[in-house]
């Protein structure tokens, strides 16, 4: 019985935190980033390390949030993975010499801070968030 | 060796309280980052002791591990190496070898070039086999991925042209081509099974030289592929009859004491392969036709010829397998996975087949440690030159046509 409550419980927390979309956050970058919109391939690029500049030309850097419903819900919206997949997926890159793992950090507030001091950063927190010193980019 | 596994366990079981700490430090202001893993295994055997380990007694003879440095030195240039080590019954013996060490340069999404020694790619999983928290297996397919012969595609040193190229519309193809010398082994398989015809090899490698194209489809989570790989064998030994346990050369004669040499008139893979994952779902297949047709032949200790000839073989493999992540925590699978030593033989012979039907359940612990419990339901067990497990002097009474192993590996990665 605790075995199919702690099931259910797992199942539910799974759904829960899966239910943002891609409404519900906004894609940030640094000033320095030349362009105002960013198409989802473009973005998936970036963030699949097979992209290095968006249309202007300039290097991008992905950052990445550790785990929460709004990196969920980013992962799935917008490079088509499960966090545990994308995971497995930089390791791929990381462990044959293809990859840095990028960077991550833990709240909405240290992804802003960290996109807005550093040149060619690209990140994504939750709508509701504080952005100051980055811009939103529009995805098409 | 029971000094190594202690060691290995007092660390794995420390390992928890490192694992927050990632290792990132800067060079002159450039980050450098440090990643590092390490597996054990455990496997028992019904009847046929399996990769040369004791496994009809139960092995914990089944150890690996690797630890990489590397810096993205510029917006484009980085650079990287990795060391690793195993030891799998009588593979690897604790050796450690510079698994890659490389300078990459990426030009363009489209264009980069890599030089050094590079992870060879080949089909899904090739230059990724030994990471076990990568993959939902404890053991790889065997059929396309062997664990035993893992050094005949796993890496070159030379050189790559790669990239990415956007086709709107279509997807994105994404292309590989390289060229470079294949290390050698003296600690793998091939030379391990070739003792059982008592020919004990000093040397045995190469030029390859191949290509992979995949597509990532413009349905989502659809990939297809294709490689071809092109190898260039040299190799050399010598003969000591006396410790043959296949009568393979003694039936055709040789004479003991010969020095052996031997090279490829041709050694080709073809490899094809289909990947669909969305959600919790992994689909996988992959097919890989291997020609190859060596030239092998024997001198006196004064290198005179006596005796030489060829030997081909047409072998096929493949595998399905279908994955599905449960929870965060657990993830359930299984694969059929088929070999065939030469396709224009008779396949139903044990000799000429390796089948294994496996199951199952991954645990992830928590993102750094994973732990795997995998059973195996396998057929047939090939000859002393097409291995994939299986090996005549660690089966002294014989090789049975079935076998029922159970794997339980455990790993962690930072």
């Amino acid at each position: 019985m605790k075995y199919l409550r702690f099931l259910f419980a797992s199942l539910l927390g799974a759904f829960a935190a899966s239910s943002l979309s891609a409404a519900d956050l906004k894609v940030i970058a640094n000033p320095s980033v030349g362009v105002s919109s960013v198409s989802v391939e473009d973005l998936k690029g970036v963030f699949l390390a097979t992209k290095m500049s968006l249309g202007d030309g300039s290097h991008v850097e992905p950052v990445l949030e550790k785990d929460g419903p709004v990196h969920e819900a980013f992962v799935k919206e917008f490079l088509g993975k499960t966090d545990a997949a994308l995971q497995t997926y930089y390791r791929s890159l990381v462990f044959t010499g293809k990859a840095s793992m990028p960077k991550t950090l833990g709240a909405d507030a240290d992804i802003v801070a960290y996109v807005a001091k550093t040149k060619g950063a690209i990140g994504y927190v939750g709508s509701g968030a504080t952005i100051v010193g980055v811009k939103t980019l529009e995805v098409k | 060796m029971r000094t190594k596994i202690i060691v290995l366990a007092v660390a794995l079981s420390s390992a928890p309280g490192l694992l927050h700490a990632q290792f990132d430090f800067r060079v002159d202001n450039r980050d450098v980052q440090v990643h590092s893993f390490v597996s054990q295994g455990f496997a028992y055997s019904n009847e046929n002791n399996y990769m040369t380990m004791d496994t009809s007694a139960g092995s914990f003879a089944m150890t690996d591990g690797a630890a990489n440095i590397s810096s993205q030195i510029t917006d484009n240039l980085r650079v990287g190496a990795q060391v690793y080590v195993r030891n799998i019954g009588e593979i690897g013996k604790w050796h450690p070898e510079l698994d890659w060490a490389l300078v990459d340069y990426k030009l363009r999404d489209w264009l980069g070039f890599r030089a050094g020694k590079v992870k060879t790619v080949l089909g899904l999983h090739n230059d990724t086999q030994d990471m076990e928290f990568l993959q939902t297996w404890a053991l790889m397919p065997q059929s396309i991925y062997p664990s035993d012969l893992r050094s005949s595609t796993i890496a070159h040193v030379g050189g790559d042209i790669y990239g990415d190229i956007r086709a709107k519309k279509l997807g994105t193809f994404s292309y590989t081509v390289y060229a470079g010398q294949r290390p050698q082994d003296p600690f793998g398989g091939y030379v391990l099974g070739l003792a059982a015809i008592g020919l004990n090899m000093s040397s045995y490698g190469g030029w390859q030289e191949g290509q992979d194209l995949r597509w990532k489809t413009p349905v989502t989570g659809l990939v297809l592929g294709a490689s071809l790989m092109n190898q260039h064998i040299t190799g050399g030994g010598s003969l000591t009859l006396s410790t043959a346990v296949d009568p393979f050369l003694i039936d055709m004669s040789v004479p003991d004491h010969s020095q052996e040499r031997e090279h490829s008139l041709k050694d080709d893979y073809y490899q094809y392969y289909v990947q669909y994952a969305r959600g919790g779902l992994q689909l996988e297949g992959e097919y890989r036709r291997e020609y190859r047709n060596e030239w092998v032949g024997y001198y006196t200790s004064a290198m005179q010829p006596e005796f030489n000839f060829l030997v081909e073989s047409n072998s096929l493999s493949w595998y399905g397998s279908a994955a599905y992540r449960v929870t965060k925590w657990l993830e359930l699978g299984t694969y059929s996975s088929w070999f065939v030593f030469d396709s224009r033989q008779d396949w139903s012979l044990p000799t000429n087949h390796v089948r294994d039907e496996a199951v199952t359940a991954r645990f992830d612990l928590n993102l750094h440690w994973d732990l795997k419990v995998e059973g195996h339901f396998v057929n047939g067990y090939g000859r002393f030159d097409s291995l994939r497990g299986f090996y005549e002097e660690d089966n002294p009474q014989g090789l049975r046509p079935s076998t029922t192993m159970l794997v339980v590996r455990t790993g962690f990665n930072l």
